[in-house]
């Protein structure tokens, strides 16, 4: 094995950017693909982060790259000379043998080119066809969206001052050989359409919680500020309830481990920065797991409202919001309450395709998470011969686990070619 | 206290605790050999079942409490109780329940196992002797309607003896005969 | 053409025959055999399931088995009937002791179970097998998209690994007719018949509370599916009036009679006068 051999990562969530800068930083050949046009997974929507509180565009993983202020998103990801960024990117078929892998990988158009693109809005002004997925977006340019074209597309390609928009692109086809695979394809938020009982998506004020993160950031649709998207009234009282789709054999049997956290770290946040909201938290256990139980304490004495038991029913109220009917199992009465804003703690589920990806790269599952080769040998990173897997790719985790888990793969990958 | 019942006995005042050896530890085991028993000891009393339950507001003990008392063992409390009879069989906890515990189906074990104890409301007990003196639920009194509307005087096909000869020997014909 | 064993049960005939002829004749209109099956009792209802477990097995298996004879599915209009059914096969299914038990009892009645057979609601049945475009086409005086709330009734939609339905079936029987599907919130709320031999003031605050969200709702009509369920909704709101004080006026139709009439058929053949709550304002949402 040369130094030289590439690896492959697949995903571009903080767990594979983590991977992908280690091992670049460390002299390896890495392809980072991604399959959406910006690199940053869940993380991009998730306002502030436990357990440091600070803001998620900047986090811990890259402390040793002072020259990027800790900030991925105003990294140079497309200059890094061991580093090559495929968005809108996918994996179409895995070939060759452990050590000598074969990958073709299926590159969508690149309609706007990030090396020229300087991000200075005229296209987005001319055409709703070209959007900004996110200010903190890496590569740093704006998206051309086929489906939203309309006449002025064209004179948005005229008019671009760096001439960035090929509105030809065509997908290509790239077939790549890698020596190693990384596995970090993330998780998915639930959305819980089949469970009656909350009438998400028939209501309105009816959210997840990363749903409510994007309210809460000052970068969001609402700028931050909370209001029920069914009428734009104010907001006077969150419920959240736990374990929505996870503790559930009908759904996912497995606790999603840090849905509790974000919930209280959301229940925190309302309750310290926006004056005169109540929030009520629904639940049948809090796990905050060894720390984070501090997050707990905090929301308590914020005043947070801790209610033990199910929800009844949820319908709209006559003047607006919602009427929730509650179970305390704790009093042994129903309680009813008015609410603004309906928020579910709903499970993180394995990616979509993710069965498809482990069938095509030959690794085991479990509850439809990759699946560690030998779950009891402390390599949890390990899930195949030359493939590793790091992240929430590997079941529910939060930043800092993700992160260790993508050092874990990187050491792993480099003590392999010493 | 004016008025005593003659048994000069101090007044209680703190409540027992459940002695834990008076229940009957082998309930739950009774429950899951029956029909649909067998997810019980899955219940993490989350409560679901009662926040799903439309009428467990007016019930001493609801639905996940009938559960609970099963796993404990309090088979009397259980076997006894009105809850178990006043169940609408509505499936609405068991359908929410997210450990599969079949609760619905566990409250029609109960009742079958109250009616062979001879624990059955009257209502019920009627019921029964009408199903075993009459073969069915309902019985054809205004054939005419049935004619005005092109329809047989009496339900074709019908037969209602067999039904009669079987129940005679199951529960029914016991609970029945045996008033 | 479809062919099914129709069974009745006992409630349909004897306090609904508008509905038992509605069906027929619909049925009939879109080229589906249905047979009374030959020999059959009761079911003996949920009711019996709670007494006496062994025997409402027994009465079941037996009417399964001799609708098993012919190969054809058995299909009922009632959902105690569909209930008991199909609840008891389930079980017999889930249980080979039981079955062998069972298949003992029934030697005596020359009959065997193998569990094969299908039970289905009616109207799931016309559903899947006639379908929604060709009902539409038989349609030809379409309800003038009047809001009618449904009522599919506890034992039709749960517990769903036993029934194996779904609401939106109904919906879109409703919507082929023409009329418009009204959403309220107690929706899976049971209209609490099975309550009624043990807590009648209970069963009459359950119907009553059914009704209001029906009413809050603006629908004009009730549609449901099972004899029980359309006895509950439609005479309750005289006991209603009493109690309550409340007067709802909210006519209750079975699935087959709202058909029947967007098929062009008559009041009288769908026995319209029987319904308790006065039905005929139905008629004025025909458009000719
Ligand atoms: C509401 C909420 C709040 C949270 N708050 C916090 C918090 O405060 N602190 C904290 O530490 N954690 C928090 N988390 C958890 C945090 O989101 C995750 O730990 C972290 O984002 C995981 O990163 P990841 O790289 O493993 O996965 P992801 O962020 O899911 O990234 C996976 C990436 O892979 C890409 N991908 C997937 N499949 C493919 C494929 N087949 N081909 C190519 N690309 C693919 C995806 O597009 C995505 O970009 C929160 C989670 C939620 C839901
Ligand atoms: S006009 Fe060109 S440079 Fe400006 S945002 Fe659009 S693509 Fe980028
Ligand atoms: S972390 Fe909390 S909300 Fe999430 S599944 Fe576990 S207990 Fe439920
Ligand atoms: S819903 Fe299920 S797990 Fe929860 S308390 Fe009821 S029976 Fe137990
Ligand atoms: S089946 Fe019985 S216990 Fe369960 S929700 Fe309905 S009434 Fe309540």
């Amino acid at each position: 094995m040369i130094l030289s051999d590439k690896v492959l990562i697949i995903g571009g969530g903080v767990a594979g950017l983590t991977a992908a800068i280690e091992l670049a930083d460390s002299g390896v050949k890495t392809v980072l693909v991604e399959r959406q046009h910006t690199v940053g997974g869940n993380a991009l929507d998730l306002y502030k982060a436990f357990p440091t509180d600070d803001c998620f565009y900047c986090f811990e993983a890259s402390r040793f790259r002072p020259g990027i202020r800790k900030c991925f998103y105003r990294s140079a990801l497309l200059d890094h000379p061991n580093l090559e960024l495929r968005t809108n990117t996918t994996v179409e078929a895995v070939a060759g043998s452990p050590g000598n892998f074969e990958v073709t990988l299926m590159v969508g158009p690149q309609y706007v080119d990030p090396m020229r693109c300087i991000m200075c809005g005229l296209c987005q002004k001319l055409s709703s066809a070209f959007v900004l997925i996110s200010p903190q977006c890496q590569p740093q340019a704006v998206v051309y969206v086929p489906d939203q074209a309309d006449d002025n597309v064209k004179e948005a390609v005229e008019k671009c001052p760096t001439k960035a928009i090929n509105l030809e692109a065509q997908p290509t086809e790239e077939v790549i050989r890698a020596s190693d695979i990384v596995v970090a394809t993330g998780y998915h938020e639930m959305k819980p359409v089949g469970m009656e009982e909350y009438h998400y998506e028939e209501l309105p004020d009816v959210v997840t919680q990363l749903e409510l993160a994007r309210m809460l950031d000052p970068n969001g649709e609402t700028s931050g500020q909370l209001v029920r998207p069914s009428d734009g009234g104010p907001v006077k009282h969150v419920m959240m309830v736990q374990c929505v789709g996870s503790r559930d054999e009908n759904y996912y049997p497995y606790c999603s481990k840090i849905c509790c956290v974000f919930a209280l770290k959301h229940a925190d946040i309302i309750a310290q920065e926006r004056e005169g909201v109540q929030v009520s938290v629904v639940y049948m256990d809090i796990r905050t797991y060894d720390r984070h139980e501090r997050y707990y304490r905090k929301s308590r004495r914020a005043g947070v409202n801790f209610i033990r038991g199910r929800v009844q029913t949820v319908s709209k109220a006559k003047d607006g919001g919602l009427e929730v009917i509650v179970y305390d199992s704790l009093l042994d009465r129903y309680l009813k309450f008015r609410v603004d804003l309906f928020v579910l703690s709903t499970a993180l589920e394995p990616s979509a395709e993710s069965n498809e990806m482990a069938q095509m790269l030959g690794i085991r599952t479990s509850n439809g998470f990759v699946a560690s080769l030998d779950p009891t040998s402390g390599d949890e990173v390990i899930v195949g011969d030359h493939v590793y897997a790091c992240g929430t790719a590997l079941g529910p985790a939060e930043v800092p686990e993700s992160v260790t888990q993508a050092r874990a793969v990187a050491l792993k990958i480099l003590q392999g070619r010493k | 206290m004016t008025e005593t019942d003659g048994s000069e006995r101090p007044p209680a005042t703190l409540i027992e605790p459940i002695d834990m050896s008076t229940l009957d530890a082998s309930f739950r085991r009774e429950i899951q050999s029956m029909p649909d028993g067998d997810e019980l000891s899955a219940c993490f009393a989350c409560t679901t079942c009662t926040a799903a339950c439309p009428i467990a507001n007016q019930w001493e003990y609801k639905p996940h409490q009938l559960i609970r008392m099963i796993i404990l063992g309090m088979r009397d409390e259980v076997l006894s109780s009105k809850e178990i009879w006043e169940c609408l069989t509505c499936f609405q906890c068991q359908e929410r329940c997210p450990q599969k515990v079949r609760v619905t189906d566990i409250i029609f074990d109960c009742k079958n196992l109250a009616a062979e104890e001879g624990k059955i409301p009257d209502a019920i007990r009627n019921l029964a002797r009408e199903l075993l003196e009459k073969g069915q639920l309902y019985v054809i009194t205004a054939d005419w309607e049935r004619e005005d509307l092109d329809l047989e005087p009496e339900l074709p096909g019908l037969s209602t003896e067999e039904f009669k000869t079987i129940l005679r020997n199951t529960r029914t014909g016991r609970i029945v005969g045996g008033e | 053409m479809p062919t099914y064993n129709l069974y009745m049960g006992c409630s349909v005939p004897a306090n609904y025959p508008n509905y038992e002829a509605a069906l027929l004749k619909v049925a009939k209109a879109l080229d589906v055999e249905l047979n009374y099956m030959e020999g059959v009792g009761c079911c003996g209802s949920p009711n019996l399931r709670a007494f006496d477990y062994y025997g409402w097995l027994v009465v079941n298996a037996r009417t399964l088995a001799i609708g098993e004879q012919n190969g054809h599915d058995i299909v009922t209009p009632c959902n105690g009937c569909f209930a008991s059914l199909k609840d008891a096969l389930y079980h017999l299914r889930h249980d080979k002791k039981d079955m062998k038990r069972v298949n003992e009892e029934l030697k005596k009645f020359d009959l065997e179970l193998r569990g094969t057979v299908r039970v289905r609601h009616v109207v799931e049945a016309l559903y899947t097998d006639v379908g929604v475009d060709a009902i539409r086409e038989k349609v030809t005086r379409p309800l003038d998209g009047v809001g009618i709330a449904i009522h599919a009734g506890c034992h039709l939609m749960r517990p769903a690994d036993v029934t194996e339905m779904s609401i939106e079936i109904l919906e879109e029987m409703l919507r082929a007719t023409g009329a418009t599907v009204v959403q309220y919130p107690l929706w899976k709320q049971c209209c609490g018949a099975t309550v009624l031999p043990v807590n009648e003031a209970l069963a009459v605050r359950l119907a009553r509370d059914k009704l209001r969200s029906i009413k809050d709702a603006g629908a004009e009509f009730i549609m449901v599916v099972c004899p029980a369920c359309g006895n509950q909704l439609d005479l309750q709101q005289f006991g209603i009036k009493d109690t309550y004080g409340e007067g709802y006026d909210l006519p209750v139709l079975f699935y087959p009679q709202i058909l029947a009439l967007a098929m062009g058929m008559d009041e009288e053949e769908v026995g319209l006068s029987m319904n308790r709550v006065p039905a005929d304002p139905i008629l004025d949402h025909l458009t000719e």
